[in-house]
């Protein structure tokens, strides 16, 4: 993303959040394409939940077409259930790499053998990950199914082998669950996917209740207890200093936060989500941020859901949330805070190699922006 | 610290009447003797505490209950009754009034025939002339109702009776099992979550209707709780204040930390072997509360600190009205509407105040208790981003500035 379009789209977010109106775009849309699974992960309930649910193709590449026609710079993640369980998820990926969308699928490389390996890498994907959530086979597997940790690392190895023999493709990423189980692993599971070939690793926090993200509850099986809260921070220690020598984590937020996480003393000053960030679209085609959703793609486009009475609701619920969760709705720290937007836009500019007739229109069209943004604050003032 | 607010005694087990929803009487117990509950309203008085609540059973079964009554009030205490009302004729309400007793509750449960169905033949009249008689003598009389699927129906009925015989506030309560000998029997008194909706909409009601009547009414959050509380849901208050500034005692002397926690293994101690005094401020208590509070307790829908459920004054909900405001495009009818709200928001207010200060001591002490929260709140709010937008333009205008600036420096 170039620092103007990040500067325009920080500050869409900034005053979005503040006027609590839909003038940004969302960051990221989760695209849940198939409730089907190959698995039944215990602390996954979207198979129950949303039983029978496939979007049509046709439903995701109208989609595709209206989210390109934005030019709003966001990345579609693809999840399931199993995306790959879809025999038109080849068609709807390189429709949306046609359409000039940044596209991402989340996957438990179940499937993932060197043919479909082959395919995956060629279709114009810019990330694929695979869910890992062990360092031992014992672990993975007691928590998906028997043998599902083999097949991980093996899809792991094929993408590797596919992407070195094509010489391009996607960054193969590995996305791995912080939980009670896996706590004392979270470290030889950075040696065990290098090993195998992926590129980035990933970390987030169980999430205890699809239905409640703000679930935090201490009793839940997977929440980390207090003698686990040591052991965290151990592992954290270990992660941090090898991401210092030799890179492959990819920390979406400080990871010391996933300590005060676990421990409920996460503030919202530290933690803020900024609802316009992220939006989820099921299977069943409900478009939701957090909580209840607040529309349907087979009725509505996508812009129209995100401007309906109900989504300013769940808006303003998301805001007000006193529980952070730690998930990808989290504003960018420097987009809190308006002189940080700014900053950051003087800065990239002064470091960037063009001439100055170009800074100096580049600096009188954030002036415009902010212009803009600040007639809209009076209007509603007034 | 002391924080002993108020005070439940359970005085007696015995009651003359047999409800559908409660088995107390069931058990016979040896009770406390007059001298006894005498230490007791002293030790409370000692420990701060501002209300005492004697219930039962039916607590004018005792026949020292006036004496009880007025020996509360010598200690500077709020006496509280709360009763079925069968008992109270012209004689008892005299002798209440004489004994100084500042509120008494008397349960209504709907309908004449919701109302005999669920406490006995005859109840109802028997209640509704309690009500009269304590009017006539001038004492403040509350209304309390076990919410369930036999009587939801009825709410806003005992709201029209509590406002024909000027009592000042209806206070609702779901069902709860605790008080069944068999809780196996507790599914007949739940509703189907299909029912929801229509009981949900009795409660807007009740809550419009109570404020057109003035009546005082528990929290509308906490109302809102008790439909789906009723298809078996749990609720854990996160600051309940029970644990931390009440104390009910048992018939026989036996402390708890709050009638959910009554279990045998959660017992704090008895009257008879050690003071209120002692127990209240033992070792053994404070670790019994600390383990509740860091276990999570089991739950309830109790209204003893319905506040704690969440209050309708929240910073939501005031927004959204003042939005509605806002959205007038005549200004005299936003004046009138603005002024129309302010004084729905005073008379609500009016009406907390005085539902607390019959329940739980005066509006002072109430304050006192409710500032840090008010102050919670106000750091929340701060902390969610609420910045003035007036500031955030004279952040603009810097910005602005700094801008040109670096235009003119290229």
């Amino acid at each position: 993303m170039s620092y103007i379009k990040r500067f325009e789209q920080d500050l869409a977010y900034y005053f979005s959040e503040l006027l609590e109106r839909p003038l940004a775009k969302p960051l990221w849309i989760y695209l849940s394409l198939s409730h089907k699974c190959t698995y039944r992960c215990q602390m996954c309930g979207v198979v129950n939940i949303l039983q029978g649910y496939e979007l049509h193709k046709d439903a995701v590449k109208n989609l595709f077409d209206e989210i390109a026609a934005w030019g709003w710079d966001l990345t579609v993640v693809i999840t399931g259930g199993e995306a790959f369980l879809r025999n038109d998820i080849f068609e709807i990926v390189e429709y949306g790499f046609a359409k000039g969308l940044k596209i991402e699928a989340v996957s438990n490389g179940a499937l993932i053998t060197k043919d479909l390996a082959d395919r995956i890498i060629s279709s114009g994907l810019k990330n694929i990950a695979i869910s890992l959530d062990g360092a031992e086979e014992a672990t993975h597997d007691a928590i998906r199914q028997k043998g599902a940790f083999n097949k991980a690392i093996a899809a792991i190895n094929n993408l590797a082998e596919s992407k070195s023999k094509l010489g391009t493709g996607p960054q193969i990423s590995v996305w791995a669950t912080i939980m009670r189980e896996n706590v004392g692993e979270l470290f030889d599971i950075i040696l065990l996917v290098k090993e195998a070939g992926a590129e980035c690793l990933v970390y987030h926090p169980v999430i205890v209740n699809q239905d409640d993200m703000q679930n935090t509850s201490p009793k839940a099986r997977f929440w980390l207890k207090d003698n686990d809260i040591e052991l965290l921070k151990q592992q954290i220690d270990k992660i941090v200093n090898y991401k210092k020598h030799h890179g492959l984590v990819a920390f979406l937020h400080d990871p010391y936060m996933w300590v005060k996480h676990f421990k409920g003393e996460l503030t919202k000053r530290e933690w803020k989500c900024n609802p316009f960030v992220f939006v989820n679209v099921g299977p069943d085609g409900n478009v939701r941020s957090c909580g209840s959703a607040f529309g349907n793609i087979q009725g509505l486009s996508l812009g129209e859901c995100l401007k309906t009475r109900e989504a300013d609701q769940a808006r303003r619920t998301m805001k007000n949330c006193q529980k952070p969760c730690l998930q990808t709705c989290w504003a960018n720290p420097k987009a809190d805070s308006l002189t940080n937007i700014i900053d950051t836009f003087i800065y990239d500019l002064k470091k960037d190699n063009i001439d100055g007739k170009s800074k100096k229109e580049s600096l009188s069209t954030a002036l415009f922006k902010l212009t803009d943004y600040e007639e809209l604050l009076k209007e509603c003032l007034t | 610290m002391l924080n002993l607010k108020e005070v439940i005694f359970s005085i007696t087990n015995r009651c003359n009447l047999r409800c559908r929803m409660c088995d107390i009487p069931c058990g016979k117990i040896e009770e406390l003797s007059t001298d006894q509950w005498k230490k007791v309203i002293n030790d409370s008085s000692r420990l701060g505490a501002q209300t005492v609540v004697f219930s039962g059973g039916e607590p004018l079964l005792r026949e020292d209950i006036f004496e009880l009554i007025f020996f509360a009030k010598k200690n500077n205490l709020n006496a509280c009754v709360t009763s079925n009302g069968c008992l109270i004729d012209e004689q008892v309400a005299s002798r209440l009034s004489a004994s100084g007793a500042n509120v008494v509750n008397i349960s209504i449960e709907g309908t004449k025939g919701t109302h005999d169905y669920l406490r006995g033949p005859g109840s109802f009249d028997k209640a509704a002339s309690a009500l009269a008689n304590l009017r006539k003598y001038k004492i403040e009389t509350t209304v309390a109702s076990t919410v369930s699927r036999y009587n939801y129906e009825d709410l806003l009925y005992v709201l029209e009776i509590a406002g024909e015989y000027g009592a000042t506030t209806v206070r609702l309560q779901p069902f709860n099992a605790i008080f069944l000998k068999d809780s196996a029997r507790a599914g007949e008194f739940l509703i189907d979550k299909r029912e929801i909706p229509k009981i949900e909409d009795i409660i807007h009601r009740f809550i419009d209707i109570s404020q057109e009547r003035k009546i005082s009414t528990n929290p509308a959050n906490y109302l809102f709780k008790i439909p789906a509380y009723l298809t078996g849901k749990k609720f854990h208050p996160d600051n309940c204040g029970a644990l931390r500034y009440s104390c009910p005692i048992n018939s026989n002397g036996d402390i708890f930390p709050c009638w959910i926690e009554a279990s045998h293994n959660k017992l704090i101690g008895n009257i008879r072997e050690e003071s209120l005094y002692e127990l209240w401020l033992s070792e053994k208590r404070r670790k019994l509360i600390n383990s509740i509070i860091n276990n999570g307790c089991s739950g309830c829908l109790m209204s003893c600190y319905d506040e704690v459920f969440g209050s309708r004054f929240s910073k939501a909900y005031i927004l959204d009205k003042a939005k509605k405001v806002k959205r007038i495009a005549s200004y005299r009818k936003l004046t009138n509407k603005a002024l129309q709200f302010l004084k729905s928001q005073v008379i609500k207010m009016k009406l907390r105040y005085r539902f607390y200060s019959s329940y739980k001591g005066s509006v002072t002490n109430l304050l006192k208790r409710r500032l840090p929260g008010i102050f919670n709140k106000f750091r929340r709010i701060r902390e969610s981003g609420g910045e003035d937008k007036e500031i955030i333009l004279s952040e603009i205008s810097r910005l602005k500035r700094k801008l040109r600036e670096e235009i003119h420096s290229l």
